[in-house]
């Protein structure tokens, strides 16, 4: 039966502990690209001449592969979590500071000038008004984010990252269709439903908050 | 004040005295520097040169934040927050200024109250779930909250179908009276300024060309550009902002009770006029028609016999009650009187052919 050998893999190759290891690689890698990226956005909405050379680095980055990043950070950190967790980190910096900055500046002029004639604060409005308006632009910037994490946590696997790219990185030794077949499907279902995840909480962000 | 961007000068050398308590209005076409007027009052735009005292300070002394938040201020688009229910928008400044909940929601009720939306049915729904004329009652609602004494409305109504522009207009004038503020209100249309301003400028270029109230604009206008604007050449369009005495014939002589018929009947076709004021000797004024005289010339002797007791109006009575107690009373004219001697006579005919 198809359903005996999945859970043969399953057991045998530890996918449970593997699956939490995975998602808390990718928790941690997540919220501090999130981090990051917001505050990169926040900084280059305050010192807006920077936004093109800081948007080109980004760019840069990402177009750089991925495994090729990672061979890269061999030297500098050595193989394991933290070069995982630095290359996901590098790859979710744009779409997030991109999407904050973007939310940021593009509050409806009428907003902002509303805001100063009541005599709200610069800060205020930033805070009160720019960032909630923001909010579904930054949650899509985060769920594109999401979608690098999970693939990047997975190649990190084959530099011994843990995780659920450690079973495959075994199946692909051994010649061992069946790992491959389980644990591919299961990283790709997870990555369904993180997304799906991340949609629903943009939706509702945009019920919420958005203005258009 | 003079206020330029780059080549262009938005604002050139106005001089403008607000009343207290007034509803000034500041019309012209786009670029005619009206917006830019309003904004540099609560210092949104700093102007070049010149300064704007309110009260006698000048408000470059006073903090721009201080003195915005005693500026009550509403915009065409609105600009309510999208993310915060209709009770945070109108109690945003009274939180920030540490109001108690009881206190803003109190306050907030009685705005929403004052215009027109009822306070449990409003307080807890987000601005998208408003229509645009719900929307702006909120909006003025949040410009009152603090109690500004100065309000600065920018075409408020300019968004709105024009039945219900009519109707906020008209619900304004009646939340204008209770509220008794300082309004500078910036429209580009004619009939707005006419229905609500105490007083209108008219702005070209950046220069204000006239500033009057409604009834000088339209018997005095400064120029073809404001006579057009507003239509003086189509009086009846203004016919309840006239009084008895913009629409009077003065009275040019004064034709004594006891004089010849037949003289009386001479000095009347010479001076051009169909009808005089003729006094007795117990300096009682009656009328005399000149159709009446020439009938009756044969008949009479004096004029005072041939005379009509006039119809009295006062001068600045309304044109159209006026008229109303004319038609009631079955007049065919009035004697408009100025501290008890005849100032002048208002004549049905001679009216409709002024007005149109």
């Amino acid at each position: 039966m198809v359903l005996d050998e999945i859970a043969a893999v399953w057991i045998n190759y530890n996918l449970t502990e593997r699956t939490i290891e995975h998602l808390w690689i990718f928790s941690i890698a997540l919220i501090a690209a999130i981090i990051v990226g917001v505050l990169i956005g926040l900084l280059i909405y305050r010192r807006r001449r920077y936004a093109p050379p800081v948007f080109s680095s980004l760019n840069a980055i990402e177009t750089f592969p991925d495994i090729a990043l990672l061979v890269l950070l061999i030297p500098l950190v050595g193989i394991g979590t933290v070069p995982t967790i630095i290359a996901c980190v590098l790859y979710s910096i744009l779409p997030i500071a991109r999407n904050t900055y973007t939310g940021l500046i593009s509050v409806s002029p009428e907003l902002l000038e509303v805001g100063r004639a009541m005599g709200l604060s610069e800060r205020f409005i930033l805070l009160k008004v720019r960032f909630p308006l923001a909010f579904p632009m930054i949650a899509g910037g985060i769920r594109i984010a999401i979608v690098f994490t999970m693939g990047i946590v997975t190649l990190g696997g084959i530099f011994g990252a843990g995780g659920l790219g450690a079973p495959l990185q075994t199946g692909i030794n051994l010649i061992r269709p069946d790992i491959i077949f389980v644990a591919g499907i299961w990283v790709g279902i997870l990555a369904v439903i993180l997304d799906g995840i991340a949609g629903g909480i943009e939706a509702s962000l945009k019920r919420r908050f958005g203005s258009w | 004040m003079t206020k330029r961007f780059g080549e262009t000068v938005a604002v050139d050398r106005i001089s403008l005295d607000i009343i207290g308590g007034e509803l000034l209005i500041l019309i012209g076409g786009s670029g005619s520097g009206k917006t830019t007027t309003l904004r540099m009052i609560n210092r949104l735009i700093e102007p070049d040169e010149g300064t704007i005292a309110i009260n006698g300070i000048d408000i470059r002394t006073i903090d721009g934040i201080v003195l915005r938040k005693n500026i009550g201020y509403v915009i065409q688009q609105i600009g309510l927050f999208p993310h915060m229910t209709i009770r945070e928008n109108i109690g945003l400044l009274p939180t920030i200024e540490g109001w108690s909940r009881e206190e803003i929601d109190s306050r907030v009720t009685e705005l929403l109250t004052l215009v027109h939306l009822p306070p449990d049915q409003f307080m807890d729904r987000y601005p998208k779930e408003l229509s645009g004329g719900q929307q702006q009652r909120v909006g003025l609602a949040r410009a009152l909250v603090m109690n500004p004494p100065l309000l600065l409305m920018d075409e408020p109504f300019g968004a709105l179908d024009p039945l219900l522009r009519r109707q906020l207009q008209d619900e304004f004038i009646g939340i204008k009276e209770d509220i008794g503020k300082t309004i500078v209100f910036v429209t580009h249309d004619i009939n707005e300024a006419f229905r609500l301003g105490d007083r209108i400028a008219i702005m070209h270029e950046g220069g204000i060309v006239q500033l009057g109230t409604p009834r000088d604009l339209i018997l005095n206008p400064a120029d073809k550009m404001v006579s057009d604007l507003v239509g003086s050449d189509r009086l009846f369009e203004h016919i309840a902002s006239l009084t008895v005495s913009d629409m009077m014939v003065p009275a040019s002589s004064i034709i004594s009770g006891e004089m010849p018929v037949q003289s009386a009947i001479e000095v009347m076709v010479q001076s051009g006029s169909t009808v005089a004021v003729v006094r007795d000797r117990a300096a009682s004024f009656f009328v005399a028609q000149l159709p009446t005289l020439l009938q009756r010339r044969d008949e009479v002797k004096t004029v005072l016999e041939a005379t009509d007791p006039p119809f009295f109006l006062s001068m600045d009575a309304s044109l159209l009650s006026a008229l109303e107690e004319m038609k009631a009373a079955s007049a065919s004219f009035g004697l408009v009187m100025e501290d008890g001697e005849p100032a002048g006579l208002l004549l049905p005919d001679d009216l409709i052919s002024r007005l149109v």
